[in-house]
């Protein structure tokens, strides 16, 4: 699961602003095709404010964000669905007064890739949304609602799928195989830039990790050295745990 | 010819911030346009001929007496009408349209009460005001009637306004920065979940400020049958889309914003008037598309609402 | 059998062999022409409101310039009437395209400025300096194209085609996506969705629409002065049938025209303040109490309504 020689997706020295606020402070960093990279932080690091640049939420004020190569700062969500960018949301957002089945329908129809129309029962059944196919969205509970945001990314066909907080709520089963899926998408070559706060599951499913900090990227690399490293330490725990 | 437009644009702008300082407040606070607004200063309007015609009260009085009585019923208004919409899916649109349905209503009432023939009070009626406070801080007598300002000529009545527009302005200012009720009304008017959170009783700050909000438009109708010649029971619509305007104009939530957007909707208005004028009454129409889409956070820039 | 060919079959045929014999039996056909404008109108801004959330507070704007377009079009181009017709629909389209601008605000300020757009058209159009384009305030009469039953004939072939159009839209992906615009624009374009430009189709859509209804009706009355084609009545009307009907479906706007508009007809509400007192009454009630319209007291116990 080595990363390419030529990063997926690459961002170099991003700024993202808010009035006065730095949400991104010259971010920068590099995924490859069938890596797993986590993104960790604590609250407000700006790990939410990064995947909405790249999804196409806000432009970037300044920086580079390129894809296969190609920029994609400030382009509208669809283009970027389109190239093979999708995400998921912190909180769901499924199309409510639409059915389960439909949700993913209008993805099919609408963000289907450039390889074709993916499978849309295939996916609902994968994500064990099968059952709840005909009922409306707002129906299903939002574990449920979780992996029908995430079906709704995946009929588009990502080739880069960026994963905000799918883990928060749940239980050891759900996580288990949502875990399975991820490393199966992995391994069919999409890269993914999965935020989390479960540092289990981030240990379970990443190669390498990215700490934020205040906008910042202040350490790179594998979880278990993140957890000597003296400055994100105090980041996380404060002061008195560093030394 | 110029200078007279300018000067009475500044006048005329003026109360047009007074009419669009209500709105103003009641958007900021709920983020609710009031559609109403204008039907609810026609309210103020006839309140002040009735109170004229009918006990003889000179306007003066009648404008404390409006906003008392507008403001004391605001609030019963707004805890009727407005925490239901707050629950909905959808408050703005659906508070929009309520508000829209409330604007008919007001004028049906008010045209099957009254009548749709026009109404007026004397100008003399704010002339004389003017000259008694005159005298009283000069000592001698003083004649009412026009008031010369830098070579021109103005009715007492548009400088008396103007005056009171300035008051108003200046009172809601010091509402908003020198009281503790204002200081509440400005953190939910910057955040409301915030303000909720840090347990600030929200709807009833709301409903005060809606009640203010009622009340400086009924005291902007007091100076109706002045500034704008005669009153109908349908004068409210154009008149809400003009304080529209001018609060777009001038930057939403902001009181001095609205200070500026009246005095530019004002000197537009005049010189159109003088120059092209039969064009006069495109202009409030024109303004509020043409500020919403070149800059919708308004000149001073300030909370921009985006789709 | 497939929704669309069921909705087509059981709706949209009645409603229009419903109007088409008519006018055999009931002698005010003005009231039958009337009442198909407000379901042409009233459907036209389900169009956009209920598949798309904005409300446009001017939409009798484009009735007026599908008005107005016919007119021009007949006097200066001396265009025979149908030709004139789809002058006066390319004329709202264009008014609709000049103010596409408008969908950058959020919903109110949209409104809004589509309120100050339709009524700054109404400033124009009534100015007296253009009198010799448009005949400013005394109002537009058109000489030999006087035909109601032909012009009948043409509103019930637009009422047809819109109610073909929404039911289109009730079961299509453009429908769904329109939809999925309205509850989360942002999740959409997730979807795919290209947000800006499907809204402006169903923007175009329905003023085409109001355009096409315009037209026709200047051709049946062939005599109105400009606040007749430019009435805030028309927008009040097309705006309560479709809350108190319920929007998005093809059934709820169908439903407020024919009880709403039947009463009003009816009880024959000849002064226009009783008519506004009551309708802001039911429009400040249903907003309070009913805010999704009939259909949705049916829609709360599962049925999904057509």
């Amino acid at each position: 699961m080595s990363p390419d020689a030529a990063p997926l997706l690459h961002v170099d020295g991003v700024v993202k602003r808010f009035g006065g606020f730095r949400a991104l402070d010259n971010l920068s960093f590099a995924i490859g095709r069938g890596e797993i990279l986590g993104l960790v932080g604590p609250n407000g690091s700006g790990k939410t404010t990064c995947i909405n640049v790249i999804s196409g939420l806000y432009p970037p004020d300044s920086g580079n964000i390129r894809f296969e190569g190609r920029p994609i700062g400030g382009l509208p969500s669809h283009r970027l669905v389109h190239a093979g960018i999708n995400r998921t949301f912190q909180v769901p957002r499924p199309f409510l007064s639409l059915t389960v089945r439909q949700n993913v329908e209008i993805a099919l129809a609408y963000g289907g890739g450039r390889d074709g129309a993916a499978d849309g029962d295939a996916i609902l059944a994968s994500l064990e949304l099968a059952a709840f196919a005909d009922k409306p969205a707002g129906e299903i509970n939002s574990a449920q609602q979780k992996m029908l945001d995430l079906a709704r990314a995946l009929a588009t066909r990502p080739q880069l799928l960026l994963v905000d907080e799918l883990a928060a709520g749940l239980n050891p089963a759900e996580l288990e195989r949502v875990a399975a899926k991820m490393k199966e998408l992995a391994r069919s070559g999409i890269a993914l830039l999965v935020v989390e706060h479960l540092m289990g599951f981030i240990d379970q499913i990443t190669d390498r990790i990215i700490v934020m900090n205040a906008g910042k990227e202040i350490f790179e690399g594998r979880l278990a050295e993140a957890a000597r490293n003296a400055q994100v330490v105090e980041v996380f725990l404060g002061d008195e745990h560093a030394a | 010819m110029f200078t007279y437009s300018l000067l009475a644009g500044l006048l005329f702008g003026l109360y047009f911030s007074l009419i669009g300082l209500g709105l103003n407040l009641v958007f900021g606070v709920m983020r609710i346009v009031n559609l109403a607004h204008g039907d609810f200063l026609m309210l103020g309007a006839f309140l002040a001929f009735w109170l004229f015609s009918l006990f003889a009260i000179n306007p003066v009085p009648a404008v404390v007496i409006a906003f008392v009585g507008f403001a004391i019923a605001g609030v019963p208004i707004y805890y009727l009408l407005v925490p239901r919409l707050l629950r909905a899916k959808d408050p703005e649109m659906l508070s929009f349209i309520l508000f829209f349905g409330l604007a008919q209503v007001i004028e049906a009432v008010t045209t099957i009460a009254f009548g749709t023939s026009e109404r007026s009070i004397p100008g003399n009626q704010l002339g004389q005001a003017i000259a008694t406070v005159e005298s009283l801080f000069t000592g001698h007598a003083v004649e009412g009637g026009p008031v010369e300002i830098f070579g021109q000529t103005f009715p007492a009545s548009w400088v008396a306004s103007g005056i009171a527009s300035g008051c108003a302005v200046l009172l809601v200012y010091v509402y908003l920065y020198q009281t503790r009720l204002g200081y509440l009304t400005r953190a939910v008017m910057d955040n409301r979940e915030e303000a909720v959170a840090a347990g600030i009783d929200v709807h009833r700050v709301s409903a005060i400020a809606f009640g203010i909000g009622l009340g400086l438009a009924a005291v902007a109708g007091v100076f109706a049958p002045f500034m704008l010649g005669s009153i109908t029971p349908a004068m409210g619509a154009e008149i809400t889309i003009t304080a529209f305007a001018v609060i777009v104009i001038g930057s939403l939530g902001n009181p001095l914003g609205t200070v500026l957007g009246g005095v530019i909707y004002g000197v537009g208005y005049m010189l159109m008037q003088s120059y092209f004028s039969s064009w006069a009454n495109l202009l409030p129409y024109v303004l509020l598309i043409a500020i919403l889409l070149v800059r919708p956070s308004g000149l001073l820039g300030r909370r921009v609402r985006r789709a | 059998m497939p929704k669309i060919a069921r909705d087509l079959l059981l709706i949209l045929l009645p409603v229009i062999a419903a109007f088409a014999v008519l006018p055999a039996i009931y002698s005010n056909h003005l009231l039958l022409f009337n009442f198909i404008i407000a379901m042409t109108l009233a459907q036209g801004l389900n169009i956009i409101y209920g598949f798309t959330g904005y409300l446009p507070f001017g939409y009798v704007g484009f009735f007026g310039a599908g008005a107005y377009g016919f007119s021009l079009a007949v006097i200066h181009l001396h265009a025979p009437p149908l030709v004139a017709l789809a002058a006066g629909a390319a004329a709202a389209v264009a008014f609709a395209l000049l103010l596409t601008p408008l969908f950058r605000l959020s919903g109110a300020y949209f409104s809004i400025a589509n309120l100050a757009a339709a009524l700054a058209m109404l400033q124009v159009v009534s100015n007296p300096n253009l009198e010799s384009i448009t005949k400013g305030p005394y109002g537009i009469s058109l000489n030999g194209v006087f035909n109601p039953t032909f012009a009948y004939g043409t509103a019930l072939a637009t009422l047809a085609a819109t109610l073909g159009l929404v039911i289109y839209l009730r079961y299509s992906h453009f429908g769904m996506a329109l939809r999925a615009i309205r509850e989360d624009p942002i999740s959409a374009g997730m979807a795919g969705i290209n947000v800006v430009r499907e809204r402006i189709i169903a923007w175009l859509l329905s003023a085409l629409v109001a355009g096409l209804a315009g037209g026709v009706f200047a051709w049946y009355v062939s005599v109105f002065y400009p606040e007749t084609v430019f009435s805030v009545e028309f927008t009040i009307f097309s705006i309560v049938f479709v809350l108190f009907g319920g929007s998005a479906t093809v059934l709820g706007p169908i439903l407020g025209v024919i009880v709403l508009y039947g009463i009003y007809n009816a009880v024959g509400i000849s002064t226009p303040q009783y008519f506004q007192l009551i309708y802001g009454a039911l429009i400040m009630g249903l907003v309070l109490f009913l805010p999704n319209g009939l259909i949705s007291l049916l829609q709360r116990r599962g049925i999904d309504v057509p």
